[in-house]
């Protein structure tokens, strides 16, 4: 029996209290990012810091609460495409979701 | 740098750890692209099975440890420093749904050792972290180990050693049932006492551990060999009745905790 005839015929409806918590654990961990010594999340609060600093290095704690002296410029735009990509196909999953409502 | 993984299979009177082992491997081969040690028994082994090990370790195992009035073989894991191949490696439980290279980012997190701390149940959101015992210390778990050859990662796995020969000792201490022998726990005791009765950050994977849990069942979504969407369906009690739920995910690893689950799932 596939999937889709076992759902129709148990009756089984769709949770999106679980399915929301479910993407929410998949997309947290594809933010994550070991560059430059340290471990990094590329989320808005690290991605923010290192847009507001000019200077060529920056010292920032990473999530093992380690300082580590990084190369802004590169470690920024890293986390920007991890960031992009990561939360594209989170979108992309979320739109999926809904549309089961 | 030789890199790979390890799994540990001996057969019970009711399931094929060493069935379980092979699917799981092949698994790892395929997503990992990293060959896969078993160690096992010769009870275990399968003459029947085409499928090659990079190794087949073969061991006299530990048939002390009970579960459900039958002989459940999980003791001995810390046996995995010193039999792993792998300068570098993952020790894995064999139902382990590996179904994307997620687990090659713990290489890039330790410099000796990781497991999991914190765990998620699929259908069950926001359910407590395991405890040791009400007073005591959170859970780590087994089910995912990443190591290399390091002087720490062998007084980690010596220290194992040492808290499953003394379990009933520890049991006590920290009050807990040492009926049966759990490889989360002794994992939890070695490592804190490892870290001098501390848990340091970089030992911990950064992400939960997802679990197929009890009242729910997991469903490939297609026949494909290397299929990695999957229908999880949750038996919701309410007032007498089951209310049947489910949700739908796709390449996303998770642990069966109910190995009846896992061997319907890879038949």
């Amino acid at each position: 029996m596939d999937t889709k005839t076992l759902i129709t015929e148990s009756k089984a409806r769709f949770s999106h209290n679980s399915a929301k918590a479910y993407l929410q654990e998949k997309y947290s961990s594809k933010l994550l990012v070991a560059e430059q010594g340290g471990l990094w999340k590329a989320d808005a609060v690290t991605i923010n810091i290192l847009s507001s600093f000019t200077t060529k290095k920056l010292v920032l704690i990473d999530t093992f609460n380690n300082p580590v002296e990084v190369d802004r410029k590169e470690l920024l735009n890293k986390l920007k495409d991890i960031y992009v990509s990561a939360t594209s196909e989170y979108y992309a999953e979320w739109k999926e979701l809904e549309a089961k409502r | 740098m030789s890199r790979g993984a390890i799994l540990f299979a001996f057969n019970s009177t009711k399931y094929d750890y060493y069935a379980m082992a092979e699917y799981t491997a092949k698994r790892i081969n395929h997503f990992l692209d990293m060959p896969v040690t078993v160690v096992t028994d010769k009870n275990s082994i399968s003459k029947k099975s085409k499928y090659k090990f990079d190794k087949v370790i073969i061991i006299d195992p530990d048939k002390t440890n009970m579960r459900d009035q039958a002989i459940w073989i999980n003791k001995g894991r810390y046996q995995a420093y010193e039999l792993s191949p792998y300068k570098e490696t993952i020790l894995l439980d064999v139902d382990y749904m590996v179904n994307s290279d997620r687990i090659l980012k713990t290489f890039d997190i330790t410099e000796d050792f990781c497991c999991h701390d914190k765990t998620s149940f699929y259908m069950h959101p926001g359910v407590p972290q395991e405890l040791l015992s009400a007073y005591s210390y959170n859970t780590l778990w087994a089910t995912v180990v990443t190591f290399r050859k390091t002087k720490r990662a062998k007084q980690i796995f010596e220290c194992l050693e040492m808290v499953q020969k003394n379990y009933d000792h520890y049991a006590a201490i920290h009050s807990f049932v040492s009926g049966v022998y759990r490889n989360d726990y002794a994992l939890t005791l070695a490592l804190r006492i490892v870290n001098g009765h501390t848990l340091l950050p970089g030992d911990i994977i950064p992400w939960n551990l997802l679990h197929v849990g009890k009242n729910t069942s997991v469903y490939a979504n297609s026949d494909k060999k290397w299929n990695t969407e999957y229908t999880v369906m949750f038996d919701n009690w309410q007032k007498g009745k089951i209310r049947k739920e489910y949700i739908t995910i796709k390449d996303t690893d998770f642990h069966v905790m109910n190995k009846d689950v896992f061997v319907d799932l890879i038949k």
